[in-house]
């Protein structure tokens, strides 16, 4: 299964960026960690972020011409502003993630309302940095869909 | 860490119960998710009481009596958010003193309640609640593999 993984604006920041919310592993760490779950049973994990809203869309298009398998979206605040991002993941159609590694739930009200969620299949959030690997493991034992 | 405790309640109706998730076709039984928590339970040494309740009252009497009780909880609300706010009230309260007492708590919910806008997810400010939706019966599996990887780092 390939399996691209598309993070938004700030998270470049991980580790130094508000650790008492999102912790202190950093992206690369992360980025590390799912690789090496994904090819322990052959799957493979590109690992993206821009904090550009425009080049997110592009990826997600990229996945759908390259017929990718999965989407894990972390689209961080343009969850909150993004048509673009949502028309794109729209056009999607393998599997798709929101994730969240606090729980924008529970922060500000600005951050209670996602243009992303109803344009995916699950969201995930509050698990930490954790969640991705997690994600990406459950990701590699579902059955490839056809897109 | 072995023979911590895991409890799983499920609220009235299941009313989420739906095939709008990730694994659609797949079997959606209350039974058969609980099997599959058993199961994946069982592979980290975590004991399980799993409880489903049509009863708000009994459900949350439930939880709040056995909050001491457990060490890492997992809550569908299905039907429960969207009526009294008594009971919600008292629903956020126990979350909040599961997080206080640092005990990992995450909210299972089957379907992708954003999709269609059935209902809100819980929101309790300053917990650390997590948010699992839409991934069937395996958003459980990833919610135990969650609270077993933060039970071995405590």
């Amino acid at each position: 299964m390939n399996i691209y993984v598309i993070n938004g604006p700030n998270i470049n920041l991980l580790g130094t960026r508000e650790p008492e919310i999102y912790g202190r592993e950093t992206l690369e760490g992360i980025a590390i960690d799912c690789k090496e779950k994904a090819s322990k049973d052959g799957h493979i994990v590109k690992f993206m972020q821009s904090n550009y809203e425009g080049e997110i869309v592009e990826w997600i298009q990229e996945a759908i011409m390259q017929k990718v398998d999965a989407i894990v979206i972390n689209a961080a605040a343009y969850t909150h502003t993004s048509i673009a991002i949502h028309d794109a993941l729209k056009s999607y159609s393998g599997y798709k993630v929101e994730l969240h590694i606090s729980n924008p739930h529970l922060r500000e009200s600005f951050r209670h309302v996602s243009f992303i969620s109803p344009a995916v299949d699950a969201v995930i959030a509050g698990l930490g940095a954790e969640g991705y690997g997690h994600v990406v493991d459950l990701l590699s034992e579902l059955p490839i869909k056809v897109n | 860490m072995s023979n911590s405790k895991l409890l799983i309640i499920n609220g009235p109706g299941l009313s989420d119960l739906s095939s709008d998730n990730v694994t659609a076709n797949e079997d959606l039984s209350l039974s058969g998710i609980e099997q599959k928590c058993i199961e994946t339970s069982g592979e980290f040494g975590l004991e399980v009481d799993f409880r489903q309740n049509d009863d708000e009252s009994e459900l949350l009497s439930g939880l709040i009596n056995d909050i001491n009780n457990f060490d890492a909880f997992i809550i569908n609300p299905a039907a429960l958010s969207k009526s009294s706010v008594i009971n919600y009230d008292a629903f956020s309260s126990a979350i909040s003193e599961i997080s206080n007492q640092s005990k990992p708590v995450i909210e299972v919910r089957i379907e992708n309640i954003f999709k269609r806008n059935v209902s809100k997810p819980l929101q309790v400010p300053e917990s650390g609640l997590g948010f699992i939706g839409g991934l069937g019966k395996h958003g459980y599996v990833l919610a135990i593999r969650s609270i077993n990887k933060k039970l071995s780092n405590q």
